[in-house]
Order: structure tokens, then C-alpha cells, then sequence
């Protein structure tokens, strides 16, 4: 840390409190955010902390002018924050910073006209993150975190304020979105469903008018509900829109769409083209667009397992395992036409054996049971029409499209 | 508890001492006294039956309920209308909502023993305040927070009541002291702002002249001359407006119970001959005592709104057979918002009157009742003002906003006034007919004592409020400062005290806004001798950090940070009122609109805040019910000591306000007596008869422990040491049967952890059922529970009841044991973990269904865990399942290790349907049932079975198939076969065939008799 004289330390924090006091009384929300935003880790925001290290009594500094006293409360823990936010004591930092963000929400309940919107989603923003920070230090120091969840009910509170009649009510869907990421960063997802509720059905709130930004954001993870509940059309819809008004040049969130968006449409059987899969990196997923379009359950299963992990934390593992039936369909089909290469006449009729010898060059061992058990899950599940003739053991395919297509529709409806 | 504590309260009134003693639990029978002086000296009885019934509402809201509620309602101008209104919000809107009141004001009452009358004023108002939050937590929906508006505005009366006597009956010289802060943080803008209309023409409103010149005799019997019909109306209008207003079913409760508390109002006011300038400071009460930001706001509006009904209420004045609630009709005018600002404006109408009270009552020590009014106000005036005056040449930031804008001011009160004098005068008939019926209905009891009684909360408030809201902000920070110091409650109080001198000093010197205290040394204040230091002063210490901290969270606090505030303190919401004036005037009508679009918005903010601030009150609550409790056994005591001791804090010194100087003497030796008293009682809410018992004395130090902590604040009830109330047990018996605890544990019944190990072996060895094991585990659980062990004993005592459970199909019991090994596992201790995560995993999968879940357990699971031979047959069940693989899935059931076979025997039954359908719909034309038998799991797969067995499998299959409506044919060759295509239609699920009636049929009464024998 750079040495810094008394004087120097008390020019900044005195030029810190008039830019300040100027921004609020002019509403220049610019300025403030850029007062606020500790995560920037701005210069003038770092030597603002250097100097308040220095001269530890800003509250007197505070209290001396009215201008300032005005914003007393907030300016103090602000201040606190700071400092404590670059000596690197996060914990002491987020319980400084949830003092100020409460006297500012506080502050900005009084301010009529939404001037400050920026400003507060800089606070909600820093809030979460700092939490976030904050929790990694306290369990490194093997306490449980907590600060995070504590955040969270502060973003129901600063949605509570939004949420109403008046110009604020546009930033409502950006608490949403910073609830959105807490919860989900937390695990309660369940939490979120009030949120969207009120989001949804309050006559107050026009979809439409919410900032683009926060609409993308907000069915971003709308859709990865529907995800968690197998709601492929509606999941769909949402991550599409999504991927619809997502800014183009933020490849990063394209990504994070498209990490959901490709597992549901392959749940309903679109295939993605790898070019896209390259052009956003999607690598994980190239091997089972391969195998659903080759048929390979080999290749499926060893994709599934290779990236097991990443798919169990997206939480996309249960809808990939699902894709297998889609793959066991291509395999029928793949023999399909094999056999009415060779015997046009009885191509129709699958035996079950064969199928078994398909699996074991594809290293897949299952016995006649299992078979016939898959063979009549896809047969109930409308992917293969026809009948499995238990005696027999042949399954009689429809000699009408016998391989219906999804066409956009879930598996099995 | 609160019942109890009603039927006692009846039944007092024969012996006024003991009602004294247990009515001065309640601060609110302050108000007594105004009601006293405002009837006048009519005669002891007068004041005295009215004291009776005021002491029974504010003791106890139940009991008003059923003899004062019910009647209002309907008959509006027999019951005591005026009067009940405290009682009846409390009781209607729950019997806890009553009990929390009650606990406030026990909770309060150590701030008794201090002895600044002055300042109760404000701290009273935060009493109330805090009432009404408890109140409106219970219910999270959103009529009740107008409940609960509502309810806190009841409990302003008292504070009105509280005032008058603090501040008038008090010498000027208290206004030096401590009485300055009070008054400034609270009233003091309006004060201001009243002092000025007085001097400016002491009634400068025509409103008011009108009011005024009528002698009080006059108005009260021309009122009285209308009261029957008035009041009558009056209410049939609020009712009106409640259903005209949009909100739904609930509002029109809240009407009634807001038009009883008016009439309350009036009635006080109409003595006071309403000068306007009084009711001023009221409504700045009303706006402080009202945190919530969307009253706040709504208030201002409400000053803007009764412009247009101006008119209205005065017509209504003079011509009484007109409802007076007309006002408020219009400001409803239909809509949602205006639903808010309705009922703000009526709280607003309701505190302007209170203060009057104050004032008159106060200031006439024996007024007779036909004595004129306003000769006594004017006497008071001076005295007022000069408090007043002096107040405000304290250099305090915020005074500034005030002065500058006097005539605003004076307008606003104006109009304040205006609204509610119309009523007062219609009500107040209604309100003395009332007194008489219940001073008949209760007897004649002493009202003396309860005049007495009702000072001590507000000299608790007193003391809180002066640090906080009316010093400078550097001082505060100073205040806070050294309190963070303080280790302990005791050096809390020491400082406490030190702070007050210090702060006292500065004041008296008038350097308290000048000094720097952001220099000034905390040594000054730490270090002092805390042996000086009584117990009341520690109880005033806990309160004055408790109100600090529990500010912020407050409804007031959106209102503190407007920019005219300088201090923090909720106290300044008055300030900020003075503030919105000039805006108010200058563009009235966009503020107006801007704050009906807004009082909706600021109503669900409001409530989104008691959401979370849901936490901090839940304590108060307990706290609460423990008070109470306290209260009940003082009760049950009677006359004796034991309950003077208890109730002593909740009296307060002798108050000026004795009708006579024989009630005054008497007030006097009764007042010294509980002083002594005081001294010895720590904290009043424990209940001393009772605490014989080791455990409840253990768990009265629990209690304090939490209280303490609470009202300090800054600390959380988790950091309370739990470790120094955990019991070692010395039962040495081994076998112990279960009983839920309904007390702390006691020792001698606990087992200590070699017992418990030799009980675990017993439990595993033991030949009986399940029903004896799972009890006989559950009391090993519950002691290593109060004793705390977390070792591997614990470990494998839920190992075990978890196992036994499964085995015995008990899934509630054995979720317990899993959530608490999972505790136990991540804390380290060793155990069979992967063997119940193979489990746990089992159970998401088969029984919640959850994805989510799912997929974070998986996840979970570590590279060595998938390589563990259950929790691998666990993963492969979940992919069976989730593909609908019922042969894997039978493979597996077949074949798995542990209990895992256990978890899926719950499922099974789900799994054959499902293949069932499945097959049925997909194979043609018919299956074997021996195939089924052997793919679903009926027939032992291993082909050692003998064909004896194999058969045993294809009987129970058929029936199972029958069962659940397959068609079965049977061939030529005897072999059975499904046929598939009728059974598509025809397959279904049967009910379960054990099923009781209660859902556990592990109950049944055989073992239940086992159980019990």
C-alpha cells in the first residue's frame, strides 16, 4: 500500500463525499455507480480506501458538513466497507456493505423518480457478490457461510420496493435476476418461485417493459427451472428467447444458453449443427449429437460419463441420459433399413436377437429380456410403432413410418 | 395465558389493591387519569368506575372483548365505545396479538424504576410501536398488516395518555432534563410550530374558534343532546365506507374497529375544547409512532387531502345529525390506494386528539367537569410553552425545517383538526353514557392506583429515546461506540449511566451540539463504578440498547434518512413531517397523487419488511408468552408478596396527577413500597413463585439469556452459549421408555453415554418389536440430544434406528435418522456413510422424485463413493428407474446389498404396474405370466429355485395381475397368459389393501397396546 499523507488521505475522502453529495443532488446515477462499485476495483476506488486506512476518523469529516451529514448513515458504512473490503476482510466488508445497501435502499424509497435505478443494481450487484466473497471466506475459516442467504432476503427487500406502481418498477426484474443468482448459487431454487409468481401474474408489471438486459436474464433462468422439471416446450421457449435477444457479441452468456438450450432441443429431437456446437465451444456436447445421430448408445453413455460432473452441476444429466431412447430408435432404424436392403419383404420384422448382436458390437452387453424390455418402452413411448410379439421375439414394426419423428415434441406424449 | 389472566382482572376490581398491583402491569391505564380529569370532578365515582373499566382493557384485551367489543357493533352508543377501542383491536385480531401487548408492556416495565416521568412520552409510543409489529407478524397475509395498523393505532391512546401526565404533571424543570429530548424528537417540530399558532392568536384557525368559544359545558351537553343519534350514524357511515372501498371482506372489521377507536378520541378531545395548536403535535406523534414508510408518506397526503373535505367535516360539526365520517368516505373514494389513505387518515384524525388530552388533563389537577376548558388551557399554554420554548432553542439541525416554515404548519394543523373535531363532539356523549355503564357494570374500585400505575413504561422510553433520536449524530456514534465496548450487561448499564451524566452535562452547559464527540474519550464514560448501579438502571440499560438496535429495523426507519434528518434515530420522522410541508404546499396536488399511487407500493414494502425482520420479533413473542406467564402466577398470588415483587416494576412513582392530595399520599407510600422493591427484583417477567425447580431455574437463565441477548441486540440468539445449559445426566437405569419433553431435562432422568451404549446393545440384541426398539432408540436419541454428544455412539445410534426403520418400513423415522446422520457425517465422525448414501440416494429416487435433488446428491457422491458397492446398485437403480427398465430394476432388487431392498420393496409395487402397462401395450397378442412372474420379481430368479417355488411365484403373479385388473387366459396346456390388448384398457392401480384410517399401519391396535403396556 502506497504510503499516503494525512492531507492527501483527507483531499481524497473530502473529493470522495462532494462527488458523492454532487451526484445524489444533481441525479447523476453514472457517477454513483461508479462510487459504489467496488467489485470495479477502480483506482479512485482503491485509493479512497487507502486514504480511509489512513485517516480512520471519516465520520467526523461526515458530520462536519451538512452536505454531507445528510447521507450520513450511508456514507459511513460505506466507508467502512471500503476499508474493510481492501484490507481484505471480506466478512467485516459485506456486514458493512448490507448496512449501507439498507440505508441506501432506505434513501432511495424517498427519491421519487427512478434516477437512481443504475445505482441500486450496482448495490444489488455488489451486495451478491461481496456475500459470495464473503462466504468463501468464512468457510476457508471453516464457519458456515451464511452471508450470501442474508443477502438474498435484502434483494426481497429492495424487490419489495420496486415492486409497486411508479417508475421503479422497471427494476424490479434486475433484483429478480440478482435472486435468480443467489438462489441458485444457494441451492433453494424453490425460493425463486414467489419471485417469478409475482413477476407473472402482478398486473403491475409489463413484461415487455423491462429492460432487454433483464428479460434475457430473467428467461435464462426461467428456462433452467423448466429444465430441473422436464418441461421441454415451455423450457424451450423460454431459453429461446433467451438466445433470441441475448446480446450477440456476448458469446459468454450465448453459451450459457446454449449449455441448456441444446439438451432440450435435443429432448425434442432437433439436432444442433456442429458448427455451432464449435463456434461456442461447446465441446461436451459434440459426441452426443454424434451419437444420437448415429445411433451409438456406446458413444452416448461414454460422452455422459467423461463429462458426468459437468453435466450433474448444469443439471442436465438426467434429461441427456433420457436422450438414450431417441439413440435406441436410431439403432432400430439403422437396421431397419439394413434388413430392407437385403429383404425388402420382411424388413418389417425386427428380431430381437439381432438387435442384441447390434448392442454387443457397440460393447453393449443385455441379454433377450432387457432387449424386449427396451423394445416395449419404445414402442410405449410412440418411438417405434408396432408390436413386440413376445413368443416370437420379434418386434413387428408399422409399415407406416415406422420411426415417427418428435418434431418439437417431448418423447412419450 | 391471556385469558387466565383476564378472569383475574374481572375479578379485582372489589380490592383495589390488589387490582393496583395487577393492573400496573399495563402502562396504558394512564390514560385513566385523562379520563378522569376530562369527566371532571363529577365525583369519585365517575373517575373511579371508569378507571375499572380502562384498567380491564388495557390489562387484559379479552375480557373487554366480550362485554365491550361485542356490543359496539351493534348498539353503538350503549357499550363503551370510546373507551373500548384499545381493548377491542387487540382482541379482534387474535388472542396472541393481545398477549404480545401484554408482553410489551412487562417487558417495558423495568424502565419504571427509572425516575424520568417527562420522557415516557416517546418510549411509550415505541412500546406501542412494537405491539403492533408482533401483532402483524403472526399473519403474513395482507389484511392483517391493517390490522395491525390499525391495532398500533390503538395503542397510541395510551401513549397520548402517557404524555400528558409525563410532561405536564411535571414541573418545568423536568423539561430541562430529560423531558427537552423526549419532547424534541418526537413533538418537537410541532411543538414548534404549535408554539407559534399560540402566539400567533392562540386559536388562529376559524376551525377552531368555533370549537373554542363554546364553553365546554356547552359543547358537551349539546353534544350529549345528540348522542344517541350521532354516534349511531357516524358508525353506519364508517361501515359504508368500508364497503364502498374496494378491499375485500376483511376491511370492514378494521372499520369498525377504527370507528371505535374514534370515538375513543373524541371523547378525550372534546374536553380539551380541541385548540388546534395542541393537536398538532399529536399528529407529529402519530407520524413517528407510525414506522411504517407508507403511513409516513400517506400522512402528508393526507394533510393535502382534507382540503377538498374541508368543508365537509365543519358542516358536519355544526349540524351534528350529519354522519361525521363523511371525511374519510371521501378520501376512500373507491380505489385500493385509497384504502390505505383512508385508514392512515383515520389514524392521523386519532392522534391529533390525544395530545389534547394531555394537555387539559395534566395541567388541571382537579378540573370539575363543568369547569370551562379553555380558561384551563390557556393557563397551560404558558407553562407548554415554556417547555416548548426551550426545547427548541436547543441547537438541534433539524429544528431549522420547522421554523422556517411556521405557516405551513399552522395550516396543516388547521386542517388537521378540522376532520376530527366534528366527531369529538358527536362522540363524546357517547362515551360518558358509556363510562356509567360500566362503572356500574364494574363496581367501584380505586382509581388512584391506577393512575400511579400507568407512568412507569414511559420513563423507560424516556431514557431510550434522548440518545438516539435527539443528539447530534457524532454524539450517537459516540453512544454506540462505547457501548460496543462493553463486554457485558453490566458494564452496559455502568455506561449507560455514565452516558446519561455525560450527556446531561454537555446538555446543561449546552455544548451538545457543539463538542466533538467523535473525540471525546470513551473513557469518560467506561471505567465508571458500576457497584452504584441498580438493577433498575441495568433493565433501563437493556431497553435503551434494545430500542437503538432494533431502529433499524423499525417501520420508521424509510422515514429517518429523508434528507432533513440529521440524526438517524426514528425519533426525527417527525422532522421529516415538518419537512414534506413546504412540498406539500408548493405543488399539494402532484405530492397528493404521487402518494396514492405510492400508498399501495408502500403498504407491500411494509410488509415485505416484516418478512424479514420476522426474525428479530419472533423472540419478543417467546419472551412474550413467558412474561405473560409471569403475570399469571403474580395473579395467582394474589395479594402476596411474592406478586408484588413481580408487579412492582410495571408501577411507577406517584404522579402529580391525584385527584386529591389523600389519593396522592396514599400514591406516595404505595409508590415507595414498590420502590424498594424495585430494587431487589432484577427482572420481573421471571416468575419467582415457580423458579423452585432446578430445571426451571435453568431454564429461566435460558430465557434471560435469550432476553438478554435480544435486547442487546447486536448479538443473535445462536450465540447464546448453549454449552452452559447442557444437562449431564445420571440415570443409570438402562432401559428407558420415550416421553416427548414438555420442561427442560432433568438430570436424574437422563442417562449418561456408558448407559446409553449399554442401552444400544440391549435395544440390538432385544427380541422384542420394533415398536419397543424405535421407542427405546428414540430416548437414547433424546438423551445424547440434551447432553449433546456427537460422537460415534450417536453415529451408531442412528445407524441402528435407521436400519430398523427401513426394515420396518417406517420412512418418517427414518428420515429422521438420515438428515441427522448426514449432520453427523459431514461433522467427521465415522460411520457407515456410504451405506446410507447409497440409501439416500435410493430414497430420492424412489420416493421423492425430485430432480433437482437428485442431481445434487449425485453429485455429491466422490469418486471412491461410485466405486462402493451399494452406492454403485443404488446409481444403476436410479437408471433403471429412470429409463423404466423394470428387468434391471428386478435384477437389482434381486440382488441388493444392505437394505437397499428394504428402499425398493416401497417402490416395487409401482415398477409392476408400470411393466405391466407397458407390456401390455406394446406386446401382442398375449405373455406368459411365467415370463412376468420371472421378469417382475414374483420368482426367485435363481434357477436353484425348485419348480415348486417357481409355481409359488406364478399364483401370487396371477393374483397380483387379477388384482389389478389384467385379463388373464388360461390355455389348453394349463399355462396362463396375459392378453394384452383387453388389459390395455382394463389395468389399474387398486387401493391399497392395509391401509388405515390414520396412515400409519404399523398402529394398529395390537401394538399400540404393546406400546403402551
Amino acid at each position: 500500500m502506497a504510503y499516503v499523507s494525512m492531507g492527501e488521505a483527507h483531499r481524497r475522502i473530502t473529493e470522495y463525499l462532494n462527488r458523492f453529495c454532487d451526484a445524489v443532488s444533481d441525479q447523476d446515477s453514472l457517477t454513483l455507480c461508479r462510487l459504489l462499485s467496488f467489485s470495479s476495483n477502480s483506482p479512485p476506488l482503491l485509493s479512497l480506501a487507502d486514504a480511509l486506512n489512513v485517516f480512520q476518523d471519516a465520520s467526523s469529516l461526515i458530520g462536519k458538513s451538512d452536505k454531507f451529514s445528510e447521507y450520513g448513515e450511508i456514507l459511513a458504512h460505506l466507508f467502512r466497507s471500503l476499508q474493510s473490503y481492501r484490507v481484505g476482510n471480506l466478512v467485516e466488508a459485506y456486514l458493512a456493505f448490507d448496512k449501507f445497501a439498507n440505508a441506501f435502499v432506505q434513501e432511495f424509497r424517498n427519491w421519487e423518480s427512478a434516477w437512481a435505478l443504475e445505482a441500486l443494481y450496482v448495490v444489488c450487484y455488489e451486495i451478491r457478490i461481496l456475500a459470495e466473497k464473503a462466504d468463501k471466506e468464512l468457510t476457508s475459516n471453516g464457519k458456515s457461510p451464511e452471508k450470501l442467504k442474508a443477502a438474498g432476503s435484502l434483494l426481497m427487500k429492495v424487490f419489495g420496493v420496486l415492486a409497486g406502481k411508479g417508475p421503479k418498477r422497471v427494476g424490479a426484474l434486475y433484483v429478480t435476476c440478482q435472486l435468480f443468482k443467489t438462489y441458485f448459487k444457494l441451492g433453494t431454487v424453490n425460493l425463486c418461485r414467489s419471485v417469478i409468481r409475482s413477476i407473472e401474474t402482478a398486473r403491475i408489471f409489463d413484461f415487455e417493459e423491462f429492460p432487454t438486459r433483464d428479460k434475457v436474464t430473467y428467461m435464462y433462468y426461467t428456462g433452467r427451472l423448466e429444465v430441473f422439471n422436464e418441461n421441454f416446450p415451455a423450457a424451450d421457449t423460454k431459453l429461446s428467447y433467451a438466445l433470441q435477444y441475448c446480446d450477440p457479441k456476448k458469446e459468454r452468456n450465448i453459451r450459457m444458453i446454449l449449455k441448456y438450450l441444446i439438451p432440450v432441443k435435443l429432448s425434442i429431437g432437433i439436432i444442433p449443427k456442429d458448427e455451432l456446437l464449435q463456434k461456442y465451444n461447446l465441446h461436451e456436447y459434440i459426441n452426443i449429437v454424434q451419437a444420437l445421430r448415429k445411433g451409438d448408445l456406446r458413444l452416448l453413455r461414454h460422452a455422459l460419463q467423461e463429462h458426468e460432473d459437468r453435466f450433474l452441476r448444469s443439471g442436465v444429466y438426467l434429461v441427456l441420459e433420457k436422450l438414450e431412447l431417441q439413440v435406441y430408435q436410431r439403432l432400430m432404424k439403422k437396421i431397419y433399413i439394413i434388413q430392407k436392403l437385403s429383404d425388402p419383404a420382411r424388413a418389417h420384422q425386427l428380431k430381437l436377437e439381432v438387435i442384441a448382436k447390434a448392442l454387443r458390437w457397440l460393447e453393449i452387453d443385455m441379454d433377450l429380456d432387457e432387449v424386449e424390455c427396451i423394445m416395449t418402452i419404445l414402442i410405449y413411448k410412440n418411438l417405434v410403432k408396432g408390436y413386440l410379439a413376445h413368443k416370437s421375439k420379434v418386434v413387428v414394426l408399422s409399415k407406416q413410418d415406422p420411426f415417427p419423428k418428435l418434431n418439437g415434441k417431448p418423447v412419450g406424449s | 395465558m391471556n385469558q387466565g389472566g383476564n378472569t383475574q382482572t374481572v375479578a379485582p376490581p372489589l380490592d383495589p389493591n390488589s387490582i393496583e398491583q395487577r393492573y400496573g402491569v399495563d402502562g396504558s391505564q394512564v390514560q385513566i387519569s385523562p379520563y378522569q380529569y376530562s369527566t371532571g370532578s363529577d365525583g369519585a365515582s365517575w373517575t373511579a368506575p371508569r378507571v375499572d373499566n380502562q384498567v380491564v382493557q388495557n390489562g387484559n384485551g379479552n375480557y373487554s372483548n366480550p362485554n365491550y367489543y361485542h356490543p359496539q357493533p351493534t348498539v353503538p352508543p350503549t357499550g363503551n365505545v370510546q373507551e373500548t377501542p384499545y381493548t377491542a383491536p387487540f382482541t379482534s385480531s387474535s388472542t396472541s396479538e393481545t398477549a404480545n401487548v401484554a408482553q410489551d408492556y412487562s417487558g417495558y416495565t423495568p424502565y419504571q424504576t427509572s425516575s424520568d416521568p417527562p420522557q415516557n412520552y416517546s418510549n411509550t409510543v415505541y412500546s406501542n410501536y412494537y405491539s403492533g409489529y408482533q401483532q402483524q407478524q403472526p399473519s403474513q397475509s395482507y389484511p392483517q398488516p391493517v390490522g395491525a395498523y390499525q391495532n398500533t393505532g390503538a395503542p397510541y391512546q395510551p401513549i397520548s395518555s402517557f404524555q400528558n401526565p409525563g410532561s405536564y404533571a411535571g414541573t418545568p424543570s423536568y423539561s430541562g432534563t430529560y423531558y427537552n429530548p423526549a419532547d424534541y424528537q418526537t413533538t418537537g417540530g410541532y411543538q414548534g410550530t404549535n408554539y407559534n399558532n399560540q402566539t400567533a392568536g392562540g386559536y388562529p384557525s376559524t376551525n377552531y374558534s368555533n370549537q373554542t368559544p363554546t364553553s365546554n359545558q356547552g359543547n358537551h351537553t349539546s353534544n350529549q343532546g345528540n348522542y344517541t343519534s350521532n354516534p349511531y350514524q357516524s358508525y353506519t357511515a364508517d361501515a359504508a365506507n368500508t364497503h364502498s372501498s374496494t378491499v375485500a371482506t376483511t376491511t370492514p372489521v378494521h372499520y369498525q374497529q377504527n370507528y371505535q377507536q374514534w370515538p375513543a378520541y373524541y371523547s378525550q378531545t372534546e374536553v380539551p375544547c380541541a385548540p388546534g395548536t395542541e393537536k398538532l403535535p399529536a399528529t407529529s406523534a402519530a407520524s413517528q409512532s407510525f414506522p411504517v414508510p407508507g403511513v409516513t408518506n400517506e400522512i402528508p397526503a393526507s394533510n393535502g387531502q382534507p382540503v377538498p373535505s374541508y368543508a365537509q367535516p365543519w358542516r358536519q360539526e355544526t349540524d351534528l345529525s350529519q354522519p361525521p365520517s363523511q371525511q374519510p368516505a371521501a378520501a376512500v373514494s373507491a380505489s385500493n390506494d385509497a384504502y390505505w389513505m383512508h385508514q392512515t387518515q383515520n389514524q392521523q384524525a386519532h392522534y391529533p386528539v390525544p395530545p389534547q388530552n394531555h394537555y387539559q388533563s395534566p395541567l388541571e389537577t382537579k378540573p370539575l367537569y363543568k369547569t370551562p376548558f379553555q380558561g384551563h388551557q390557556r393557563a397551560t399554554y404558558p407553562q407548554e410553552m415554556n417547555s416548548q420554548s426551550s426545547v427548541h432553542q436547543a441547537p438541534i439541525g433539524y429544528r431549522q425545517p420547522t421554523q422556517t416554515t411556521p405557516s405551513v404548519d399552522t395550516q396543516r394543523v388547521s386542517k388537521v383538526q378540522i376532520p376530527s373535531n366534528p366527531r369529538i363532539a358527536s362522540n363524546l356523549p357517547s362515551g360518558y353514557t358509556k363510562m356509567d355503564k360500566s362503572n356500574s357494570a364494574a363496581g367501584a374500585t380505586q382509581t388512584p392506583a391506577y393512575v400511579s400505575v400507568s407512568m412507569p413504561k414511559p420513563k423507560g422510553h424516556a431514557t431510550a429515546v434522548p440518545e438516539p433520536g435527539t443528539l447530534p449524530k457524532s454524539l450517537c456514534g459516540f453512544v454506540e461506540r462505547a457501548f460496543a465496548r462493553c463486554k457485558d450487561d453490566k458494564e452496559k448499564a455502568s455506561c449507560q449511566v455514565a452516558l446519561k451524566k455525560v450527556i446531561t452535562e454537555a446538555r446543561d452547559d449546552g455544548t451538545l451540539h457543539t463538542r466533538d464527540w467523535d473525540t471525546e474519550p470513551l473513557s469518560t464514560v467506561l471505567d465508571t463504578d458500576v457497584t452504584n448501579i441498580e438493577s433498575s438502571s441495568t433493565l433501563v440499560s437493556s431497553l435503551q440498547n434494545k430500542s437503538p438496535t432494533k431502529r433499524p429495523k423499525s417501520r420508521w426507519e424509510p422515514l429517518v434518512q429523508k434528507p432533513f434528518v440529521k440524526s438517524p434515530s426514528t425519533f426525527s420522522s417527525g422532522v421529516k413531517f415538518g419537512g414534506w410541508n413546504p412540498q406539500n404546499q408548493n405543488n399539494k396536488k402532484s405530492f397528493e397523487s404521487y402518494q396514492k399511487s405510492d400508498a399501495v407500493t408502500d403498504s407491500k414494502s411494509t410488509y415485505s419488511w416484516q418478512n424479514s425482520a420476522k426474525k428479530s420479533f419472533q423472540r419478543p413473542v417467546k419472551r412474550q408468552r413467558f412474561s405473560g406467564g409471569a403475570v399469571a402466577t403474580a395473579i395467582d398470588d394474589g395479594a402476596s408478596s411474592d406478586s408484588d415483587k413481580d408487579l412492582t416494576p410495571y408501577k411507577s412513582s406517584p404522579m402529580s396527577l391525584a385527584t386529591s392530595a389523600e389519593e396522592t399520599k396514599r400514591r406516595d407510600s404505595r409508590s415507595k413500597r414498590f420502590e424498594k422493591v424495585q430494587g431487589n427484583s432484577r427482572r420481573n417477567d421471571i416468575p419467582r413463585p415457580n423458579n423452585v425447580g432446578n430445571l426451571h431455574s435453568r431454564r429461566g437463565t435460558a430465557l434471560r439469556l435469550g432476553e438478554d441477548f435480544d435486547e442487546s441486540g447486536c448479538r443473535s440468539v445462536e450465540d447464546i452459549d448453549w454449552n452452559a445449559l447442557t444437562v449431564k445426566g445420571t440415570c443409570q437405569e438402562i432401559e428407558k421408555r420415550y416421553f416427548r419433553l414438555t420442561s427442560a431435562p432433568d438430570p436424574s432422568a437422563v442417562r449418561p453415554e456408558d448407559v446409553l451404549e449399554k442401552a444400544l446393545l440391549m435395544v440390538q440384541d432385544s427380541q422384542k418389536n420394533y415398536l419397543y426398539k424405535c421407542d427405546q432408540l428414540k430416548s437414547i436419541r433424546q438423551d445424547l440430544t440434551v447432553q449433546r454428544i456427537h460422537n460415534h455412539l450417536t453415529v451408531k445410534v442412528y445407524e441402528t434406528h435407521a436400519r430398523l426403520a427401513l426394515e420396518a418400513g417406517d420412512l418418517p423415522e427414518y428420515n429422521q435418522c438420515l438428515s441427522q446422520l448426514k449432520i453427523l457425517y459431514a461433522e467427521g465422525i465415522e460411520g457407515c456413510s456410504l451405506e446410507f448414501a447409497a440409501y439416500s440416494l435410493l430414497y430420492i429416487t424412489l420416493h421423492s422424485n425430485n430432480n433437482r435433488e437428485l442431481l445434487s446428491s449425485m453429485s455429491r457422491l466422490s469418486k471412491e463413493a461410485k466405486k462402493d458397492e451399494a452406492v454403485r446398485h443404488a446409481l444403476s437403480v436410479r437408471a433403471a428407474v429412470t429409463s423404466g427398465n423394470y428387468v434391471m430394476f428386478f435384477r437389482l432388487y434381486k440382488t441388493a446389498p444392505n437394505m437397499n431392498s428394504f428402499l425398493m420393496d416401497l417402490y416395487v409395487e409401482k415398477m409392476r404396474y408400470k411393466a405391466v402397462t407397458v407390456m401390455s401395450r406394446s406386446c401382442r397378442p398375449t405373455i406368459p405370466v411365467s415370463y412376468l412372474a420371472y421378469v417382475l420379481g414374483f420368482t426367485n430368479t435363481s434357477s436353484e429355485g425348485t419348480g415348486e417355488k417357481e409355481t409359488d411365484g406364478m399364483e401370487v403373479c396371477s393374483e397380483w395381475l387379477k388384482a389389478h385388473g389384467a385379463s388373464l387366459i388360461v390355455e389348453s396346456n394349463g399355462d396362463m397368459l396375459l392378453d394384452t390388448k383387453a388389459s390395455t384398457t382394463s389395468l389399474f392401480m387398486p387401493e391399497p389393501e392395509d391401509a388405515v384410517a390414520h396412515g400409519d399401519k404399523n398402529l394398529d391396535v395390537n401394538d399400540f397396546f404393546t406400546r403402551t403396556s
